[in-house]
């Protein structure tokens, strides 16, 4: 009996809720200027720093951009796979007319939610697959990893770099080549050790590695895509230099930090916002680079001389101004290979599979 | 800068220490005859919990007792799951280490991703300056000797004291133990909250020294490990530590080979670890009857009184 009533009581309040709604939900349209709902789902938690943070910058700067015009919700840290669907399915029945999905493995998901709602633009972060409503956005991280290895040429002693990263992905070897080929340009016997965590989050495993590297004559180290300062708090703590991805982070290691390799989503995110506002969005594969201001360089170490930061802002100003592509050949494989021409460019199409490490790394990518 | 041996002997005992401690825990509750799955939640649980109270207090002793306390709660939940409502211990586990990874997140939200000063290090004067093995031997943080204490000290309790003999008869046949006189759920509540208490030790050495830092899943799957430990070790304290300094070096030496650029695929070198330390477990343990001698004959059963 008890159970009945509670039952009841149950069905009760979910029928006054829905006769409510029902009288409610008309009235709302009444007030023409209803915000563009955005729904934000990240694959990790957008702490102080990392990916997440970066993608959710970018929606504060929707925010601060459009006010009153735009309502955003975030979901943070979901696995690919089911839930994610779940989440997107969600933003979509609480009337989001944009997501953005900030993870590789929510592509598929995304674009069966495009193919069933045509009204809803998605844009997913570092995706290849694209619909009218859905588009894809990444980095030229290699851009800046070139100029990081430039001026981890100049302040190395040991001659020897080392770089932790996730999994042998083509961006990720596009980022250790580029790193590498800009090395090589002030320092040409330059040594570069990797190691491959397999492992996208393992903070412990990250900082082990940092050790062994150093351990291994390392004096400065390249961490890859590690969302925790994990890897920059060990090279601080031992005092080798280091420089990171996504975010600046100079208050981990502010003596040690050579530079950050810092990703901006501000300016496109906006920039999508505004064609979903006004009405012609279309999905596009974005690549943005130095010229976009999509990528920057901050926090350069103070030990680096004027001189020498003059040179590197130099070499950012030529590739920002396509004067300059970091793989411009003759760049030859570790097998020997000559992999580009003298004088000529990798395509976009060659780098975004880029599966070969330069002559100079000793670590062979893991097959 | 850091040499080589010091990084791989020095970084093997503080990589197996955490293991140690939860492994320690487990072999109790485990020797009292209840099988406790949700490690990894409660190491999880005392990671973040030990990471915040210090950061609050700036105390790292105060981090460990609340890590202690807070893995202890939880495990008691298990306790009451498993004892007073007799549930499968392994499913219980199972969501109770779920639980633990979800109560992780939730008391570490505003603390994602910060950083902590690591645990002091000994300073023993000229013995932390010997060459090679000062740092290793001499120059650790306090809580790798407690670590290694605490090998000891179990061992010496379960083999040598009417307690230990108490737990292992708890273990053995409950029924027995009870007609004797003996307080079986008592025995096993004790038991689990202490293998909670040393599991949340384990997860704080984690955040307060190991990787003095607090992110979401940072235990990655090393909850596990423990458990297994304690089985291939077959419930044996000293083999149990030498399984997890043997993990910790293989760990180390597989970053250490994959910089020296070996032509092994990197994918098989991060598998080592798990492959080495439990084929080598399970060849020193490989006598059937030293298994059937220390396996807990009623491990995982539950025990009802009034049957």
């Amino acid at each position: 009996m008890k159970l009945l009533s509670r039952t009841f009581k149950l069905f009760t309040g979910a029928a006054l809720t829905t006769i409510a709604a029902l009288v409610l939900l008309p009235l709302s349209n009444v007030f023409a200027a209803d915000p563009l709902k955005i729904g934000f789902i990240y694959p990790s938690p957008a702490g102080d720093v990392g990916w997440a943070h970066e993608l959710d910058r970018g929606r504060m700067a929707i925010e601060e951009a459009f006010g009153d015009r735009v309502e955003s919700m975030v979901v943070e840290n979901i696995p690919e796979g089911p839930d994610a669907a779940r989440i997107m399915n969600q933003f979509a029945a609480q009337g989001a007319k944009m997501i953005m999905i900030g993870s590789f493995g929510y592509m598929n998901d995304g674009l069966k939610l495009a193919k069933r709602y045509p009204d809803i633009k998605i844009i997913h972060a570092s995706g290849y697959k694209l619909a009218d409503n859905m588009g894809n956005f990444q980095t030229r991280n290699y851009e800046s990893s070139y100029v990081a290895g430039i001026a981890a040429g100049h302040v190395t002693k040991t001659n020897t770099v080392g770089m932790v990263a996730a999994y042998a992905i083509p961006e990720v070897v596009g980022m250790i080549n580029a790193f590498t080929l800009g090395a090589q340009t002030v320092n040409p016997d330059i040594n570069i050790k990797v190691v491959w965590l397999n492992s996208w989050f393992d903070p412990s495993k990250a900082q082990e590695s940092a050790r062994s590297l150093i351990a291994q004559q390392s004096d400065v180290i390249f961490s890859i895509y590690q969302d925790t300062p994990s890897v920059v708090t060990v090279a601080e703590e031992e005092g080798v230099y280091v420089v990171n991805t996504s975010s600046d982070m100079k208050k981990y290691a502010p003596n040690k930090l050579l530079v950050s390799l810092q990703i901006n989503w501000a300016e496109h995110f906006i920039e999508q916002t505004q064609a979903v506002l006004d009405g012609n969005f279309k999905g596009t594969a974005f690549w943005g680079g130095m010229a976009d201001s999509a990528i920057s360089m901050e926090s350069w170490s103070d030990d680096l001389s004027a001189e020498q930061v003059a040179g590197l802002e130099a070499t950012v100003a030529e590739i920002a101004a396509g004067n300059f592509h970091p793989f411009t050949g003759p760049v030859v494989n570790q097998e020997g290979d000559l992999m580009i021409k003298d004088g000529e460019v990798l395509s976009d199409g060659d780098l975004l599979s880029i599966n070969w490490l330069v002559k100079g790394i000793d670590t062979k990518l893991p097959k | 800068m850091i040499d080589l041996l010091t990084f791989l002997l020095a970084g093997t005992l503080a990589a197996a220490t955490p293991l140690i401690f939860a492994a320690m825990g487990e072999l109790v509750v485990e020797k009292s005859g209840v099988l406790n799955l949700s490690i990894e939640g409660m190491m999880a649980t005392g990671a973040a919990t030990g990471f915040v109270v210090a950061t609050l207090t700036g105390s790292p002793i105060a981090g460990f007792a609340a890590a202690a306390l807070a893995s202890m709660l939880l495990s008691m939940v298990f306790a009451a799951l498993t004892l007073g409502f007799l549930a499968n211990q392994v499913a219980s586990g199972l969501a109770i280490g779920i639980l633990g990874l979800g109560v992780s997140v939730l008391i570490g939200k505003n603390y994602e991703g910060t950083t902590i000063k690591p645990l002091a290090k000994i300073d023993l004067g000229f013995l932390s300056d010997l060459p090679i093995i000062g740092k290793t031997l001499f120059g650790q943080d306090p809580m790798i000797y407690v670590g290694i204490a605490s090998v000891v000290l179990i061992t010496w309790i379960l083999n040598r004291t009417k307690l230990g003999l108490i737990i292992r008869a708890v273990g053995e046949s409950p029924v027995a133990a009870n007609s004797i006189g003996y307080p079986v759920i008592i025995v096993r509540f004790c038991a689990i909250a202490f293998g909670g208490a040393m599991a949340g030790i384990g997860g704080a050495h984690f955040t307060l020294s190991y990787t003095p830092l607090w992110a979401e899943g940072l235990i990655a799957g090393r909850g596990w490990i423990v458990v297994a430990l304690v089985v291939f070790g077959t419930w044996k304290a000293p083999r149990i530590a030498m399984g997890a300094y043997l993990f910790g070096a293989i760990s180390l030496l597989e970053l250490f080979v994959q910089g020296q650029g070996f032509a092994i695929p990197s994918q098989l070198m991060s598998a080592m670890p798990y492959i080495i330390t439990i084929v080598v477990l399970a060849i020193i343990s490989r006598d059937g009857r030293i298994i059937k001698l220390n396996h807990p004959a009623s491990l995982g059963v539950p025990y009802n009184r009034s049957e």
